[in-house]
């Protein structure tokens, strides 16, 4: 061998273990953990999606339901019923920095796309409330339907958009002018809703089906699902719902609205939400105080994992770094 | 007189589709029983046979509505309440059901029985979960026994005293 073509395959061989040593480096560094509410131990439990085991239980305040991760604020604000509060956590530390007392009950939780505002649905008083990131506080709050529930955060165009459950409606407000700009009658009783692309999702509880939304033309399909969804994600190709009576979920192809799988959960799985980066899916299951963890490519179930009483985590749960 | 008052509220609230609180209750109990997980679901499974082992349901009836299996039990009280069968899990042992209609000091009643081995091929573990509300379902104050409290103590008792005798009319077979 010449010796040029050794030194070629010396500098070949450098920048082969520089990038596997990046990409090492890259994979230690990330995280992947789903923070779930305990709503019957007032407590959010942290459990890692690598290592599939319970890392931590934080204490928040009495009864806590909703939760959504701010990745870009490396923060969880998780909605308290009972102590009608917001217990704030700090990701990097998962202590709680900061209890934000709001005189409502929250219930529907989820972040704008860059993590500046947190939107809140407040069960009796019929509002939103905008919760800033930057200070922590409450900078204001807007009128809507009643009974609001599930509430998700459509980028594209930029729409909050809310279940009124007792109305069987689905309203879209502007994210900037909070003005209504659509109001949309789906089946009986909606109460988780989840948005991805132009489609909009609702779990619809008592005709055990889920509403289909076009954002372009405002069509609207229903499909029919197991028992008792509470509630709805989906990735590019596929919509999961969990039929918390049916103690399953539900697997449908997006592009022809087809059950793919009927997956077996725990007891009641109320709340899913997906994993993009490690395809993975997790459910709360209610009724088993666990969750499951699910691998995206084969459909198969990975671990149960014990988390708390009664684990629900409405909201997107799933921190990623 | 203040039974009366209940039983109105309960009445409106149960026909109406008013919003229950955001807060479900939950009771879940257990019960270690002497016989073989086989023989325990047989008895469970058995919808109508509840009035053999809940001593507050003196009388249950079956009754087909469409597909839908249902079973009306006459309380100790003579109130009545309508059960509807959501589903049996052979493989699982599990048997879903929910109250559709009763006059009861909860609301958005659904409960879920399993049976599983015990220690060994004789012994079996039943077990009762049981989700529901209180009957109040606005803001707070919430009156006198309409609470999260009154609704809990009301499905502990029945749950309770179930449980003990299913162990009792199953290991006197």
């Amino acid at each position: 061998m010449s010796k040029q073509k050794k030194i070629l395959l010396l500098i070949c061989a450098f920048v082969l273990a520089s990038l596997v040593s990046i990409i090492l480096l890259n994979k230690s560094h990330s995280v992947n953990k789903a923070y779930i509410t305990n709503q019957g131990e007032d407590s959010v439990s942290v459990v890692n999606l690598d290592t599939l085991k319970l890392e931590k239980k934080i204490s928040v305040g009495k009864s806590p339901l909703g939760i959504s991760i701010v990745n870009s604020k490396d923060i969880a604000v998780v909605g308290n019923i009972e102590s009608q509060s917001l217990s704030i956590i700090d990701l990097k530390v998962n202590e709680v920095i900061k209890t934000i007392p709001i005189d409502a009950t929250p219930l529907g939780i989820v972040a704008d796309a860059d993590g500046s505002r947190v939107f809140i649905t407040s069960w009796f008083k019929n509002q939103v409330l905008v919760l800033s990131t930057h200070d922590l506080t409450i900078s204001e709050a807007f009128n809507v339907g009643a009974t609001p529930s599930g509430i998700t955060f459509n980028e594209d165009y930029n729409l909050i958009i809310i279940a009124n459950r007792d109305e069987n409606t689905l309203e879209m407000y502007d994210a900037e002018s909070f003005k209504l700009k659509k109001v949309l009658a789906v089946g009986s009783h909606p109460y988780g809703v989840s948005t991805g692309n132009h489609l909009v999702f609702s779990a619809n509880v008592y005709d055990d089906t889920v509403s289909i939304v076009n954002l372009q033309n405002w069509e609207q399909k229903t499909i029919a699902v197991g028992m008792h969804p509470y509630s709805v994600a989906a990735n590019q190709d596929r919509l999961f719902v969990a039929n918390s009576q049916g103690d399953n979920i539900t697997v449908i192809n997006l592009n022809n609205l087809q059950e793919v799988k009927l997956l077996d959960a725990g007891e009641t799985p109320e709340n899913i939400a997906i994993d993009a980066i490690n395809d993975k899916l997790v459910s709360t299951n209610w009724g088993s105080d666990s969750v499951t963890v699910y691998d995206l490519n084969t459909l198969e179930q990975i671990a149960e994992i014990k988390t708390g009483l009664q684990s629900r985590s409405f909201g997107q749960f799933i921190y990623r770094k | 007189m203040n039974k009366f008052i209940l039983f109105l509220v309960t009445l409106i609230f149960s026909a109406s589709i008013l919003a229950h609180g955001p807060t479900p209750q939950k009771v879940q109990e257990s019960v270690t029983v002497n016989v073989s997980p086989e023989k325990a679901w047989e008895l469970v499974k058995d919808f109508g046979a509840i009035s053999t082992w809940l001593s507050a349901a003196k009388e249950t009836k079956i009754e087909k509505r469409g597909e839908d299996t249902y079973r009306i039990i006459t309380l100790e009280s003579g109130d009545k309440l309508d059960e509807k069968l959501r589903s049996t899990d052979e493989d699982l042992k599990k048997i879903r059901w929910e109250i559709t209609k009763g006059n009861v000091p909860f609301t958005d009643f659904n409960a879920y029985m399993i049976v599983s081995k015990g220690s060994n091929d004789n012994e079996s573990v039943i077990q009762w979960t049981a989700r529901f509300y209180r009957v109040y379902k606005l803001n707070p104050p919430i009156p006198e026994g309409q609470d999260d409290a009154t609704a809990k103590a009301a499905v502990q008792g029945f749950v309770d005293s179930g449980l003990a005798g299913l162990k009792k009319v199953l290991e006197s077979k």
